[in-house]
């Protein structure tokens, strides 16, 4: 451990901890900084987090120091507010100030530590600026703003360190300085839009978020990305209704800050025009009350011969889902279904967010053609919820020839066009649950816009087809039912599941 | 006047660079009784003694330096800095090309005493010649045994590679050279760590100037006493002063440390040529403060007169500057060259540098206005000391020095331009 005093209170850190780190958890806030990023090599490039370290004739930088025992050191200073303030000039005297048609306005490094640093008044004319490209597709993603970059060298050390793809450079010398691909390279690798998270200014926007809309209209929900089994831990910004992007949060023990390319794009698939708006019985629109009735005749001669519960449940409907039918008749989708080409780094090979919820449940998996036939067999109403499993072609015959089948779904699909009733029931940014990711841990998410259409949660409708299928048991209230899960899949009181722990929560400790 | 000769003794000479040359006037003698007494501690301890300072700019003592390795390191690699680009300075390539054995036995003595078994000689690129002649000493020294696998049947082995750089300045800077080799972008890295602790391939790496390995071989064989015996108590030994401008005799020459500038100026450099009146003195290379003439009269060439009068011993490069000279165009020259060569990494030089150049050009284009004087200073201010690597001083030094020393000449001129009616011959925003 090092004592150290910092803005003349003191503090304890353990050795090697970045001073950086340290003025930031003594301030409460970060010192100044473009360059720095806890998951990146140190660069030390922008020369913003000086500090004054009692005994050193010159002002260092924090990021690239690390605590020692009986240090003193001063981040508020004079001397170092006036440092602050002409480094951050320096930032800005080739800086094209185009906030006002910007994306970044309103997160950005530059606007934000000007402001709190202030220097009004520029002291290079607007002509007399270097001009640099602006409006660069540098990839699929992401689109560059070379007279914006600060040259802070982060997405450069991002592709060079983390993805080890290096499609980024910096080109030329002094202030002829600017951030480019490589020659014939693009910047399309599955990680590249943490490149447009981590640029402290807007030189790197995504093109898929240009100019949809101004950052502080935006209200953020708390969510796990649906992409794979990995569970990226996710920023839902949104606002009406519509869902605008996803960013990663930090969770050290899932995603890091990082997630990729593909998870950050399945938002889209909230808003496609193959949702399920309303429900659907004898192949016509009907309501929920015409549904019910529908539902109520099928099931009158008792409950679910087969539920087919798949991956994109949440753990809460998967439990639910469970009580339609006896257990050996709740399988999961098809087992290989959904499955792709993992990488080393956070995408999973599973593409779905919840396999860990049917293991939890212990729900199996069959493999298409088992299920095919399970569903050929079903000698009385089928329920399928939680994913299409009619993308299997096998599946979808079986589901074709199935009389009494009633799907709950979010899209239009096989399975939906089969149906003698289909229910349209929340997609995971549309109600709270629970995902179990490849390491068992679980995860909760809220519910971040409103249901389209009649769109109902997950839990409701199997709440209300428990009802009709006779159940008794059926929990009544969310609550409730997450109060059952707890008590039966762990140990009574063990974990409150709607305060999830930050990280997560790995049943039996944290080894996965 | 009298002449010293522990670097220059073959200077000018024709067949000065050959090996025979060298060994019949007793080269590579000092490196055999290295291999023979087989101590790498007693020749870091020796070079220690002698007090010898680094003579790339820094003035750091070479025999600490040496002993910043950590003890026991597997992998060192040392590197011999040839780059000489700073304005004013041009002593390495003398060295180089008029001796070079004498610089390969001290980067061989070098490497043994930091037990690094593998030595680059990065040399400028516009040298082209230079790369030419030290590869074919360094081709005689394997050749005759001196380099290679078991030298001198001592088991030391040594590899030489001859690097010639792009013409990069910043690849001058110890760091800067280092990621240069490794094929990366010439630029500085930032400390710490510090190349002797981790350098080259991430090892301990000790690069040295040309000057200061050049030095060796001399101390070795007459002894860190013999050494000191020249110079002062702190700037010890000899030292090449490569003199520029409109003096009678300007060239390289090598003074004992200390030697007042007013005796070096008359007697060796025979005062200023016909019609010339002196004005002023860069000492050190472009990247020192100026001295005004009167000043320059009363200092003494060592490290420590020339930090009490406000300027750098520097690399030596001297440039003396004439009544005849204006100011504010050399300063324009000097602002452009840092503008052009600053690496760009950290900001307060990438951007200070270009904005420095501008102003300075602003005012020779007939632009310039009084709040410019005081911008130059906001300017320089911004840059002082919060930067990667020294680049940023270096165009800070001259600027401020400029500025405070011949600012009525500044001064003028803003006046002349405002008289003139601000006739335009650079537009505004003009972009390079
Ligand atoms: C911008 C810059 C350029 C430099 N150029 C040179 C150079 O051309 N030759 C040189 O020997 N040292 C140069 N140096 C100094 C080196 O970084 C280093 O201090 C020196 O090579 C160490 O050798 P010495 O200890 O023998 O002086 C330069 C430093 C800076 C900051
Ligand atoms: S594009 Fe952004 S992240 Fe990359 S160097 Fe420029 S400012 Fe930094
Ligand atoms: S790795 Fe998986 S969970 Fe993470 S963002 Fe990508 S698809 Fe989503
Ligand atoms: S001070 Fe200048 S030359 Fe040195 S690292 Fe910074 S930008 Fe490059
Ligand atoms: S954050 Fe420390 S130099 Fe950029």
């Amino acid at each position: 451990m090092a004592k150290l005093t910092i803005d003349d209170q003191e503090y304890e850190f353990p050795d090697g901890t970045s001073l950086f780190d340290a003025c930031r958890q003594a301030r409460g806030e970060a010192l100044p900084h473009f360059c720095y990023h806890p998951d990146l090599p140190v660069a030390g490039v922008c020369r913003l987090c000086q500090v004054e370290v009692e005994g050193m004739p010159k002002l260092t930088i924090a990021c690239n120091t690390t605590v020692r025992d009986g240090m003193v050191v001063h981040t508020r200073s004079e001397r170092v507010n006036k440092a602050v303030q002409q480094v951050l000039e320096m930032h800005l005297i080739n800086h094209p100030v185009d906030c006002p048609i910007c994306d970044q306005a309103g997160e950005c490094g530059l606007q934000n530590q000007y402001m709190q640093y202030g220097l009004y008044e520029s002291k290079v004319p607007m002509a007399a600026k270097v001009k640099k490209h602006k409006a660069k597709v540098i990839g699929p993603y992401v689109i560059l703003d070379q007279e914006r970059c600060v040259l802070c060298s982060r997405c450069v050390r991002f592709c060079n360190e983390v993805t080890g793809t290096g499609e980024l450079g910096i080109y030329n010398r002094g202030d002829r300085a600017e951030l480019d691909v490589a020659p014939g390279v693009e910047l399309d690798n599955n990680y590249s839009m943490n490149t447009v998270d981590i640029c402290p200014v807007g030189a790197l926007t995504s093109r898929d978020f240009r100019f949809a809309k101004r950052v502080w209209m935006l209200k953020n929900t708390r969510g796990v990305c649906p992409g794979c089994a990995t569970g990226c831990n996710v920023r839902i910004d949104h606002e009406g209704g519509r869902v605008y992007r996803l960013k990663p949060v930090y969770n050290p023990e899932v995603n890091g800050r990082w997630m990729c390319d593909r998870g950050r794009m399945t938002y889209k698939e909230l808003h496609d025009e193959r949702r399920l708006l309303r429900p659907f019985a004898g192949g016509r629109e009907a309501a929920w009350t015409a549904a019910s009735v529908a539902l109520a005749d099928l099931l009158r001669d008792g409950g679910f011969s087969l539920v087919v519960v798949g991956p994109r449940a949440s753990l809460e409907e998967m439990f639910l889902a469970r009580k339609l039918a006896p257990a050996d008749a709740v399988v999961g989708g098809p087992a290989d279904l959904d499955r792709g080409e993992g990488d080393d780094l956070l995408l999973d090979g599973d593409r779905t967010p919840n396999r860990g919820g049917l293991k939890t449940l212990g729900i199996p998996e069959p493999a298409a053609a088992d299920l095919a036939a399970r569903i050929t067999a079903a000698s009385g109403p089928v329920l399928v919820l939680g994913g299409e499993p009619g993308r299997d072609a096998g599946v979808a015959a079986a589901l074709a020839g199935c009389g009494g089948l009633v799907v709950i779904a979010t899209h239009d699909g096989p399975s939906v066009q089969a149906a003698a009733v289909a229910l349209p029931g929340a997609a995971w940014a549309e109600q709270a649950g629970v995902f179990v990711n490849r390491q068992g841990r679980w995860q909760g998410f809220a519910q971040a816009v409103a249901r389209p259409g009649a769109a109902r949660e997950g839990w409701r409708i199997l709440a209300e087809l428990a009802g009709l299928a006779g159940v008794e048991t059926a929990p009544q209230s969310l609550r409730a039912l997450r109060k059952e899960i707890v008590d039966t899949v762990l140990s009574e009181g063990e974990l409150d599941m709607d305060r999830m722990p930050e990280t997560g929560f790995v049943p039996g400790g944290g080894e996965r | 006047m009298k002449e010293y000769n522990i670097l220059s003794s073959r200077f000018g000479r024709p067949d000065g660079h050959k090996l025979a040359v060298y060994e019949q006037e007793g080269g590579y003698k000092a490196l055999r009784a290295v291999l023979e007494q087989n101590d790498p501690a007693a020749v870091r301890e020796t070079v220690k003694e002698s007090g010898l300072r680094g003579r790339g700019g820094a003035g750091f003592p070479t025999g600490v330096k040496w002993g910043f390795v950590p003890q026991g390191a597997e992998e060192v690699y040392f590197f011999v800095n040839a780059d000489e680009s700073e304005p004013g300075t041009f002593k390495d390539r003398f060295l180089l090309d008029y001796d070079p054995h004498q610089t390969l036995e001290g980067t061989i003595i070098s490497s043994f005493a930091v037990q690094a078994h593998l030595a680059f000689i990065y040399i400028r690129g516009e040298f082209g010649w230079l790369v030419d002649r030290v590869q074919a000493a360094v081709d005689e020294a394997y050749a005759a045994g001196y380099l290679g696998r078991n030298i001198l049947g001592s088991g030391f082995d040594l590899e030489v590679i001859v690097h010639k750089g792009a013409g990069a300045y910043i690849c001058g800077e110890e760091t800067g050279l280092i990621n240069s080799v490794e094929g990366r972008k010439g630029q500085p890295s930032i400390k710490p760590p510090f190349p002797a602790v981790a350098g080259f391939l991430g090892k301990p790496t000790i690069v040295n100037n040309v000057e200061s390995v050049a030095s060796v071989p001399w101390i070795i064989t007459h002894g860190p006493e013999a050494y000191r015996a020249f110079g002062t108590e702190k700037s010890p030994g000899t030292k090449l002063f490569s003199v520029s401008g409109p003096v009678k005799k300007p060239g390289v020459y090598e003074i004992p440390l200390g030697l007042p500038f007013r005796e070096f100026f008359h007697d060796w450099l025979g005062g200023m040529v016909e019609g010339e009146k002196l004005k002023a003195v860069i000492v050190g290379g472009s990247s020192v403060p100026v001295l005004p003439a009167d000043e320059v009269m009363n200092v003494n060439l060592d490290y420590e007169s020339l930090q009490q009068a406000g300027t750098m011993l520097g690399s030596g490069g001297m440039i003396v500057i004439p009544e005849s000279c204006d100011m504010v165009e050399l300063i324009q020259v000097l602002m452009h060259f840092y503008y052009d060569e600053s690496c760009g990494q950290c900001t307060p030089c990438r951007e200070g540098t270009g904005w420095l150049h501008r102003i300075v050009r602003r005012l020779r284009g007939g632009e310039g206005t009084d709040a410019d004087l005081g911008l130059l200073e906001h300017v320089c201010n911004g840059m002082a000391g919060l930067t990667i690597c020294p680049l940023a001083d270096a165009a800070v030094m001259p600027m401020r020095s400029f500025l405070g020393k011949f600012r009525p000449e500044f001064e003028a001129l803003i006046q002349e331009t405002a008289a003139a009616g601000a006739q335009t011959r650079w537009p505004r925003g003009e972009q390079e």
